[in-house]
């Protein structure tokens, strides 16, 4: 929520938001890294690119969800398929949306990135997938879900961690 | 895309956006379906699968106007249509995206688009998108490369570098079709690349 009450007060002060951190570049391999470090009680993870409505559209839900789901150890892995030439637009985006931690823009060769991360996934976009404490996938869908649906399926991933 | 697949009734199978999952698309060795459903081509003429069917194979593209991913495989969809059609492979791109979500996705703008790219095989409109789902095609670009015996030996990506043709390690489906023609095994049935969901009208 520290998030959201910074935007606001920076918009009531009519300044901009805190500029987005860079999008580090990783592969497959990086993000599965990022999935299974330690710490988490279910990471929910969004492929995403700027240009794709979709996912600019379910972009607040899946922030909104990971806001209020942090004290219960949800963790948000957002990585960006955008071109390397629409970086400022990605940038700006993140801002808009007031994302103040890092993110991730892949790089490699599409299959290897798809199939490295998920055999299951066929590429679409946007992807998102939900692992459990231990790194499992427990969930993975394509095309965008609506904030109750996406807060339902948090859940659960997080229950199945507590249920151990 | 290699486990299991289902080809489930195409009406129970509608994927919706929201809740759409890979592990549908049509699997290696099933035969073209839905060929009887009229589409309508750039050119104004009603048209189904069954009349782009050729005998030496049959190549259907499911690709749209705005997705960039699409974009960037354009003009390499078109060259391998013209190419692959002018020796004997029936050639089809299909858009089977609700045009409501993209404006760009229009009929008009694919009208505009084949002339554009000098499209020469046709370019038609899924009005239903139950041809995308019968298929269970999921995203844009996405290929699938039918035999002489009408049976799918390939399914997935142009190529594997949208971004840049100069580096292009695998061409995939140039592969696919020269293995068609000359009646050999497609060295590689199954690839992906990253695309655009289909925006299947509801």
């Amino acid at each position: 929520m520290s998030t959201i009450v910074a935007l606001v007060l920076a918009v009531a002060a009519g300044l901009p938001p805190a500029p987005a951190p860079v999008p580090a570049p990783a592969g497959a391999d990086a993000i599965l890294a990022e999935i299974r470090k330690p710490g988490a009680g279910a990471v929910l993870v969004n492929v995403w690119a700027t240009w794709c409505s979709p996912c600019r559209e379910e972009f607040p839900d899946l922030l909104h969800v990971a806001r209020e789901l942090a004290p219960n150890g949800l963790r948000l892995v957002l990585v960006s398929v955008d071109f390397p030439e629409a970086e400022a637009e990605t940038l700006s985006f993140l801002t808009s949306q007031g994302v103040d931690f890092p993110t991730f823009v892949r790089t490699g060769k599409d299959e290897a990135f798809v199939d490295g991360l998920e055999p299951q996934w066929s590429g679409a976009i946007p992807a998102t997938f939900l692992y459990d404490a231990n790194g499992k996938l427990v969930r993975f869908w394509e095309g965008k879900a609506s904030y109750p649906v996406i807060k339902k399926r948090a859940q659960k991933a997080l229950a199945t961690e507590e249920t151990r | 895309m290699t486990r299991t697949h289902l080809l489930a009734i195409p009406v129970l199978f509608c994927l919706a956006v929201s809740a759409s999952l890979a592990g549908g698309a049509l699997p290696i060795g099933a035969t073209i379906p839905m060929q009887d459903v009229t589409m309508k081509n750039v050119d104004g003429e009603e048209l189904n699968l069954k009349s782009i069917v050729k005998p030496a194979g049959t190549l259907v593209v499911f690709t749209c106007n705005h997705c960039p991913f699409a974009k960037q495989w354009e003009s390499r969809i078109v060259e391998l249509g013209n190419t692959y059609e002018a020796k004997g492979i029936g050639v089809i791109a299909i858009n089977a995206n609700d045009p409501k979500e993209y404006e760009e996705d229009s009929f008009s703008v694919m009208q505009q688009r084949a002339k554009e790219k000098g499209m020469e095989f046709p370019y038609v409109v899924d009005a239903t998108s139950n041809v995308a789902r019968a298929f269970g095609a999921t995203k844009t670009p996405e290929a699938f490369l039918f035999d002489k015996n009408m049976k799918l030996v390939y399914h997935g990506a142009i190529d594997d570098n949208g971004k840049d043709p100069s580096k292009i390690e695998n061409a995939y489906l140039k592969l696919a079709l020269e293995a068609v023609l000359s009646g050999e095994p497609v060295p590689v049935p199954e690839t992906k690349s990253i695309g655009c969901t289909i925006k299947f009208r509801s």
